[in-house]
């Protein structure tokens, strides 16, 4: 059982190295959420954040090319020995760079400054991003802790955030005499964000095969 | 079969990093299998002087004596490396029977040479572990054969030369007394002492078996090669387990460097795993998934020809007087002449890259080419120049 106290001791091994890759990447996924949803719901101009957000997007996609690499060589170099653990490392880089994908998303959303609700309800938006931002802070240290107790709390709480943002989706659909488009991507792609977030965490869970997949019951 | 609940933890963990205590025991036994290594070349070239001694078949130098034909000598080497998948196993026995005396240095160069080539079989075995996937396969195959192809060419414009100036042995000679001339009393050390009291203790366990003249010594040549084997077979492994991290940090290095940079990295993996068929395979699956290309891949497989000397070297250690440290040397500079020649001119590095991509495409068309080549380099090749031998 991997010690949840304290970080596992695997730095010098090529493990290591990918790890602290894919860490860098939910870092930065994080980092271009925010910037991306404080434009859309926390009043920042969009661009003042662009340059930044387009840049670190960048990093994430230069990063998981790279982790790909390191992958293939630590399969090369060490044969069959950690080859779950290579599959797995393979799909959850894919989530932590569609993370960032989500993040351009929303910045395209705020470029058309969309009605998000009235003023209770943009409170409510900014609550859930803040839940989001907090979500992904918490998943990347989970990760590096291989912390399964605190995975499984994360996860339940996660599959919460997801109910609020679909019922905000529906909420969306039903409301009359506004454009709600904007509403129901915005918190579609909350949802969707939280999910990636959500998919790498499982990976502490669950099987391989099970990977994405996590049922609380 | 059952899937493990979420409550079970069952994921792919990160490996903990190895114990200090298993790496100080790895270490340990490392010098073991290496003072084994030098044990078995010593009672493997002890064992050819006692044929000799005991006049089988005419003397331990007659057994050798088809090898006289350059043909016949480097279908020995390739043929025994392919049988024992080990260009190392065959270059140390190859130093042993030098350092016996029942073969010359001049004699003995073409089957180095062979023991090159036969090498090269096991990354072109490793390559078709792509055969099902079409673009992977041809990456992989070149990728592999870009080896065989190299020695191949070096071998052909190298061996000629030999033949007609003996630059290479010669050299290797000069070299060679330089060295045990600078080495002062280096035969008269200690581990040489306890090889030569270990391979006396093993001549006298075979004696009490009841064993006595030739099949003293045919015993005794079979443990030294078995012994030589195992212990390289062994030391390969354990440096390949201490070593893995600094083996993958160099080969990500490998992927973004050029000119000398990946050369040198081949060499050192290959000196420190003692096997270039462990550097070169390792370069397969990472070609076939597109991650390294062949021309970034080429300087490295030069590198592991280079570095893969070192065990001719060590394993003459073990050895009295210049002739096995020679025959080392050959191993050294044949590797150096052919990698000065087709490396730094464009034009004849291009050769061996052209070579293993049409062979890749040819084999990618129909994979009679793979079978073809693989019996005719690997098998068909040494039949004949084994015909030769003992047609002789």
């Amino acid at each position: 059982m991997p010690n949840t106290n304290k970080k596992p001791d695997h730095d010098r091994d090529g493990l290591g190295e990918i790890q602290r890759k894919f860490l860098e990447m939910l870092e930065d996924g994080r980092h271009a959420f925010d910037a991306a949803a404080n434009a859309l719901v926390g009043g920042t101009d969009p661009d003042a954040i662009k340059d930044d957000l387009f840049k670190t997007d960048r990093r994430i996609n230069l990063t998981e090319q790279d982790l790909r690499r390191k992958l293939v060589v630590h399969g090369a170099v060490h044969g069959m020995n950690h080859f779950p653990l290579l599959l797995v490392l393979m799909s959850l880089a894919k989530d932590a760079e569609r993370i960032g994908d989500y993040a351009k998303n929303l910045y395209d959303l705020a470029l058309a400054k969309p009605w998000l609700g009235d003023a209770e309800g943009r409170r409510e938006i900014v609550v859930l991003k803040d839940r989001v931002s907090r979500a992904l802070v918490r998943a990347r240290g989970i990760y590096e802790l291989e912390d399964i107790d605190a995975a499984r709390a994360y996860l339940a709480e996660c599959h919460q955030i997801e109910d609020e943002c679909d019922e905000l989706v529906d909420e969306a659909l039903r409301l009359e005499g506004h454009n709600a488009a904007g509403l129901a991507l915005t918190a579609r792609y909350f949802k969707r964000v939280v999910s990636h977030a959500s998919n790498v965490i499982t990976s502490l869970v669950v099987p391989l095969d099970k990977l994405d997949f996590y049922d609380e019951g | 079969m059952p899937i493990a609940s979420p409550a079970e933890g069952n994921f792919p963990a990160y490996p903990p990093r190895p114990s200090a205590l298993g790496n100080a025991a790895r270490w340990l036994s490392l010098g073991a299998l290496l003072f084994g290594f030098l044990i078995a070349i010593e009672l493997m070239s002890k064992a050819i002087q006692m044929l000799a001694g005991e006049g089988l078949g005419g003397g331990s130098s007659e057994m050798f004596a088809g090898i006289h034909n350059p043909f016949a000598g480097l279908a020995a080497g390739v043929l025994f490396t392919v049988l024992v998948q080990s260009s190392s196993t065959t270059t140390a026995t190859i130093v042993a029977v030098v350092g016996s005396g029942a073969l010359s240095v001049q004699d003995a160069v073409p089957m180095i040479m062979g023991a090159n080539i036969g090498t090269t079989v096991t990354n072109t075995l490793v390559s078709l572990g792509s055969l099902s996937r079409r673009a992977e396969f041809r990456r992989a195959f070149a990728a592999a054969t870009v080896h065989d192809f190299f020695n191949l060419l070096a071998v052909a414009t190298l061996l000629p030369l030999e033949l007609s100036t003996r630059v290479i042995s010669r050299s290797a000679r000069w070299l060679a007394e330089q060295f045990a001339g600078s080495g002062g009393g280096r035969f008269d050390s200690p581990i040489k002492s306890s090889i030569k009291a270990a391979y006396k203790g093993l001549l006298y366990l075979l004696e009490q078996l009841g064993l006595a003249g030739p099949s003293l010594a045919t015993a005794a040549l079979l443990l030294g090669i078995g012994l030589t084997f195992v212990s390289l077979y062994f030391i390969t492994r354990t440096m390949r387990h201490l070593l893995a991290g600094r083996i993958e940090r160099a080969m990500n290095r490998a992927l973004d460097s050029s000119g000398v940079v990946p050369i040198l990295i081949g060499a050192v993996l290959t000196v420190a795993v003692q096997s270039s068929s462990i550097t070169t395979s390792m370069l397969v699956p990472m070609c076939a998934s597109g991650v390294l290309s062949l021309n970034h891949a080429f300087p490295i497989v030069l590198g592991a020809n280079l570095g893969t000397t070192g065990t001719a070297l060590i394993a003459s250690a073990a050895q009295d007087g210049t002739d096995a440290l020679s025959i080392a040397f050959v191993h050294l500079l044949f590797n150096l002449a052919g990698l000065l020649l087709f490396y730094p001119i464009p034009l004849l590095r291009r050769a061996p890259l052209a070579l293993a991509t049409g062979l890749a495409t040819l084999a990618d068309r129909s994979r009679l080419w793979v079978i073809a080549y693989v019996v005719g380099v690997f098998f068909l090749l040494p039949f004949f120049g084994w015909l030769i031998w003992h047609s002789h």
